[in-house]
Parts: structure tokens; C-alpha cells; sequence
């Protein structure tokens, strides 16, 4: 339901435009120096001294030019794509219907159980790293798609299953007895009253889910720093270790948050609020 | 269609029982109200013939089977929610067909049954609306609709019309008598409201914390009151109640209450010899208490006695006088719009002695045999 704001003075209207102006600045300033940054000649940054120029002296795209030609960059991006999809289809997989059966029915020890699973989290994930990937060593899991994958998913289950159990107590109650009066099984009520109205709450936890892979450097540094798989963040790292032009490593950082901010585009649109309006009354 | 038997149900929630030991038959094709306050038990009632509630003890048979332990989604019945239960991600006509889907009804029989519901029930197109885009009285329809194309043989329905407002809601009735004409099905109905409950249902059982105080047609429940908790919940305005005790003066049985001696008509006085000379409860609708005037002929079962008005309300076509009698006694009456009392006058009053309940105090029921 829509609200009109109630009309405002212009003193009043001034305070809120300065106000929205500061935190827009807050946001873009950094998006600004990454692009610009991204496409500055190397004159432009070592200045010798003379103040940085707002807008480089010579905008170039030789960075991403540089980028687009290495082979390497082509391997990482396709595997910290399929690391990050991978992600998120395995987590909500197995997210999803912890998140459903925890959040319609009375489960025995269902507070021990959502505490076990938010426990990695509860450490910060440099100290939780090291026995982690001890425990994956031993599996051999170190150095494969499925070993990150798994570990990326350790990470993001937690959130998935309490997002997930969020979204689907806000469905009422009314709709699933109907459905169950109906006739309907409980995998049909899953499937076509639960999973659908629940939608919008799933698509923020995939968004969730593939910027925490996409964007993690710890355990992708621990489990497969020494391998032949690399991901972006470990190729920026890699790129850092030499002497750092900045306008590239810039640029590196502008093809990490591009696909994020395309995804999340993707998804937007099915996370339409009032999705379960008009069911009761 | 089929009957559906309760016997000897007992539900308790945390050790509190909510339904004691209650037994109940409803006809094949009957429209049964329960009728209760909120708390009575009457939705948990309705929800464990759904099967959506377990039963703690006792046994539910439907067309004489036991349904105890069939789940809530292989009992054949229809349910409809107070909240309607809508899917709001569907249209009106996916709603419509959801069941028949989820049953595996033939394409063509489903197209059939559609257009058998939506023309029943007036919903003709709205087929594509989905439910936040249609009025409170369409919804009920529709989820009137999505019960009946199941062709249950049971219909429950948990206060359907508590959401409409009074015009939608009195349009809703009539809708739903008429559906209950043309399909005949047997219509458990649960409600706290005892106009719904008067004018749609074939019997009333009336509930009170978990136990049935009556069950009967509704001018029977009206007329012949058999608890002193359906004397005062039926009717409006509510009953009048006075202490006193049942006793014979001369040829006339009646009771001797604080405003005079209350008499019986003939039928009522045989059918109490058994309770003489106890205490009772006395009520008396204000509905049989009369304003006289000169003119007013005394029938021999009235009593006549005289009141003071105090208080006014209007109903309308007529209007409650709130008076007291001797001993402070309060008692309210009706009297025609243009009857004319004015406020702190002395006014005579006839009570129809062919109308009054007698009640024991200590097992709350009525005396008379």
C-alpha cells in the first residue's frame, strides 16, 4: 500500500535534499575513483606531486584492454562464476527445505540446531579457516570445484536457512490447512503455495548467497591458493603481489562488481513486496 | 453426501480440556450452525472434522465410517477459512480449479465445473483477477466456489461472513441458503453470530466451554430454551432473569419473585409439579413483557405488574424501555414506536405467563418436563 508523504515546507524539503545528496555522495565517490581509476594513463596517477586530476588527463581503456587479452583472467572469471552458481544452487538446496520444515513445524531441538548452524559464523572467518580446511584436507577436497563450493556453502547456509525461515512464517498459516482440506500432499504444498510465495525472500537469499562466494578471498586463498583453480579475488591478489599499477588492479575490481550488480538487476524484479496480499480478508 | 457423527469427543490443549465429552449427529443434507461464544470450542470442532485437528477421545464417523485417523487431505471434505485463504499468487480461476487439479479431474469435467461455479456464484469475469484485485464479498464467493467444485460430501464453513460488512453480509446468507437448496449438501457451519445462525441452519447446537447446551431447530432453541446459557446468549435484547420461588397461590402455579407473583399458563404449570416449592431462575424475553394501556385486554395467563421507566433506547421499528420494579429489580421490555411512556413514570405491564422459562440454579436447566 502506497502512502502520499505529507507536503513539506521548503526549509524542510532543503534538509532532505542535502541529506539524500550526502549519502548518494557516500555511495558513488568510491564507484567514481574505481572507474576512474580503471581508465587513467599511468601520467595520471603518478603525478609527481601535482594534484590528482578529478578526470584522468588521458582516458584509456589500455587496462581493460590488458584484461581481455589475458587468458588467465578468462579461466578465473569462468570459475568464480561456476564457483559462485554453484554456491547457490547447492546452498539452497539444502537451505530451502531445512529453512521450510524450521519454520512451519515444530522441530525438537530446533534452538540447539539453528545455534550449530550459524557456529562457523560465529568466529571470524580467519580463525575458522584453519581447522576447516584441515577437515577438508583430509577428504582431499582441497584444490577442487566441489571442495570451494562446499566450503562457500558452509558459509552461506546459515543465512539462507534463517532468510528462508523468515519468509516462509510470513506466509499464513489459513493457505497451507486450505490446500491440505483440498487435498493436497505436503511436497504439492511445497510446490505450489510455499515455493511461489516465497519468491521474493529466496531471490534476496540467491543474490545474498552469490556475492558472498563471488566476492570471498579467505577460504578460496586457504583451499585453493597452491592449485591450478583461481578465482578473481585470488587473481587480484596475485596481480597485487607485484609491484601494483593501481589503475589495473582498478580495473580488476570494476569486472568483480559488474557482474554482482547485473545479477542482482536479474533478480530484482521477482522481489515484489506484497506478494501474499489479498489471501486473507 | 453423508452424515457425520460425533460421539463422545474429548480435546485438550496444555491439560485444559476444550471439548468434554460431546456427541452429535448431523443429518445427510442438513445445515447445521454451531453457535457459541469465542472460546466455546466450535472452531476446534469444525477443525477436527477437517482433520487439521487430532481428536483426544471419541470418535468421528462420516457416512459411517470412522475418520478419526484418515488424514485431513483423503477426507472428501471442503473447508472455508474465516481469512477465505485465497492463494494470492493465483487467479480467481486458478483458485476455482486448484483442487480439481490436485485431484486429477479430467480437462473437460474441470472446464464444466468452472462454469458451473462461476455462474452459480456470480463471478463471471473476474476469472483473471487474482484476489487483491476483488472486492470482500467476491472473495467469499469465490472461496465459496473453490469449496463446492470439489463436490465434498461435507461443506465446513468457519465463520464465513464475519468479514463482510451487515448489507454484503445479509446478501451472503441468502446466497448461501439458496446454494444450500440447489446442491443439498450437509453444511457444517461454525459462527458466533445468532442472526446467521437463526435464519440459514436446519438445527442450532449451541456451545458453551466445550459442552453442547442445545441442540435443536432455531424457533425451538428460540422458544423452548433448555440451559440457562441458551436463554441468555439467543435472542435480542437478551433475556431477563429474576430469582424466586415456584409455588401454588390458590387455583395459579407461578413464581414468587421480588417485582409479585409471576404466573404460569396452564401447559407450564403441569409441566413443572416436579420442581414446587424450590428456588428457580425466571426468564422472560423482553419481547413477551407488554406495555398496557386502558385498552389492553388481560389474557388469564398474564401478570400484571407495575414498573417505573427509566431508560430509553431505540431499536428503530420499536423501542427497550429499561425499568425497575419492587426490590430494584431491573427489567427491560419492548414497546411499539408509538407507544408513549415518559421517563420516571409509573407504567403497567402484562407478562405472558405462556412464554416464561423456569430454570434450576444449581444444575443451570431448564425444569420443565
Amino acid at each position: 500500500m502506497k502512502t502520499r508523504l505529507p507536503p513539506m515546507s521548503s526549509a524542510q524539503r532543503t534538509i532532505w535534499l542535502i541529506g539524500i545528496a550526502g549519502v548518494l555522495f557516500f555511495i558513488l565517490a568510491p564507484l567514481y575513483l574505481l572507474v576512474k581509476y580503471s581508465i587513467s594513463d599511468s601520467a595520471s596517477i603518478n603525478t609527481g606531486g601535482a594534484p590528482v586530476p578529478f578526470w584522468p588527463y588521458h582516458p584509456t581503456l589500455i587496462n581493460y584492454w590488458y584484461l581481455f587479452t589475458d587468458s588467465q583472467f578468462y579461466k578465473v572469471i569462468c570459475s568464480s562464476l561456476f564457483i559462485a552458481l554453484g554456491t547457490v544452487v547447492v546452498s539452497m538446496m539444502l537451505g530451502i527445505p531445512a529453512a521450510y520444515v524450521l519454520g512451519r513445524y515444530e522441530v525438537p531441538g530446533r534452538k540447539t540446531l539453528m545455534l550449530g548452524l550459524i557456529s562457523v559464523r560465529l568466529f571470524p572467518d580467519i580463525s575458522s579457516v584453519v581447522p576447516v580446511t584441515e577437515f577438508f584436507i583430509r577428504f582431499d577436497a582441497q584444490n577442487t570445484y566441489w571442495g570451494i563450493v562446499l566450503a562457500h556453502t558452509l558459509l552461506a547456509l546459515p543465512y539462507v536457512i534463517f532468510i528462508g525461515i523468515g519468509s516462509f512464517e510470513s506466509i499464513p498459516r489459513d493457505l497451507e490447512q486450505q490446500a491440505r482440506v483440498m487435498g493436497a500432499s505436503r511436497f504439492q504444498i511445497f510446490r505450489r503455495i510455499l515455493l511461489p510465495l516465497s519468491v521474493p525472500g529466496l531471490v534476496a537469499i540467491a543474490i545474498y548467497t552469490f556475492l558472498l562466494s563471488w566476492d570471498e578471498f579467505v577460504f578460496a586463498y586457504f583451499l585453493l591458493g597452491l592449485g591450478k583453480i583461481s578465482t578473481l579475488t585470488l587473481y587480484l591478489k596475485q596481480k597485487m603481489t607485484y609491484a601494483p599499477p593501481q589503475n589495473l588492479l582498478a580495473t580488476i575490481s570494476v569486472c568483480l562488481s559488474l557482474p554482482v550488480i547485473l545479477f542482482a538487476m536479474l533478480m530484482q524484479k521477482y522481489m515484489t513486496a506484497g506478494i501474499t496480499q489479498g489471501s486473507v480478508k | 453426501m453423508a452424515d457425520v457423527a460425533l460421539s463422545h469427543i474429548y480435546k485438550s490443549y496444555d491439560g485444559n480440556p476444550v471439548i468434554a465429552d460431546l456427541s452429535l449427529t448431523v443429518k445427510s443434507g442438513e445445515f447445521v450452525t454451531l453457535l457459541g461464544p469465542s472460546g466455546c470450542g466450535k472452531s476446534t470442532m469444525l477443525r477436527m472434522i477437517a482433520g487439521l485437528e487430532s481428536i483426544d477421545k471419541g470418535d468421528l464417523y462420516i457416512a459411517g465410517r470412522r475418520y478419526n485417523d484418515i488424514p485431513a487431505q483423503k477426507r472428501r471434505l471442503a473447508m472455508v477459512f474465516q481469512s477465505y485463504a485465497l492463494f494470492p499468487h493465483m487467479s480467481v480461476r486458478e483458485n476455482i480449479l486448484f483442487g480439481l487439479k490436485i485431484n486429477k479431474v479430467a480437462p473437460a469435467l474441470m472446464e464444466e465445473k468452472f462454469t458451473w461455479a462461476i455462474a452459480l456464484f456470480g463471478l463471471t469475469g473476474l476469472e483473471r483477477r487474482l484476489p487483491k484485485e476483488i472486492s470482500g464479498g467476491q472473495r467469499q464467493r469465490v472461496a465459496l466456489a473453490r469449496a463446492l467444485v470439489l463436490d465434498p460430501d461435507v461443506l465446513l464453513l468457519d465463520e464465513p461472513l464475519s468479514n463482510l460488512d451487515a448489507a454484503l453480509r445479509e446478501s451472503a446468507m441468502e446466497e448461501l441458503k439458496r446454494v444450500h437448496r440447489s446442491v443439498g449438501k450437509t453444511i457444517i457451519y461454525v459462527t458466533h453470530n445468532q442472526v446467521e445462525a437463526m435464519s440459514m441452519s436446519g438445527r442450532i447446537a449451541v456451545l458453551a466451554g466445550g459442552n453442547l447446551e442445545q441442540f435443536a431447530a432455531p424457533q425451538a432453541v428460540y422458544d423452548d430454551p433448555q440451559t440457562l446459557f441458551t436463554a441468555g446468549f439467543i435472542g435480542s435484547p437478551p433475556m431477563n432473569f429474576l430469582t424466586g420461588l415456584l409455588q401454588t397461590r390458590g387455583t395459579e402455579t407461578g413464581i414468587a419473585t421480588e417485582v409479585g407473583f409471576i404466573i404460569l399458563d396452564k401447559e407450564r404449570q403441569v409441566r413443572c409439579v416436579a420442581s414446587l416449592g424450590k428456588k428457580v431462575i425466571v426468564g422472560i424475553r423482553p419481547q413477551n413483557i407488554s406495555y398496557t394501556d386502558h385498552f389492553s385486554a388481560r389474557r388469564v395467563s398474564d401478570t400484571s405488574i407495575t414498573l417505573k421507566a427509566e431508560l430509553f433506547e431505540t431499536l428503530g421499528d420499536r423501542n427497550l424501555v429499561v425499568a425497575r420494579g419492587a426490590g430494584d429489580t431491573v427489567l427491560r421490555f419492548l414497546m411499539k414506536q408509538d407507544d408513549d411512556i415518559l421517563p420516571d413514570r409509573q407504567v403497567g405491564v402484562f407478562i405472558d405467563g405462556r412464554k416464561i422459562h423456569v430454570f434450576d440454579p444449581d444444575t443451570r436447566k431448564s425444569i420443565f418436563k
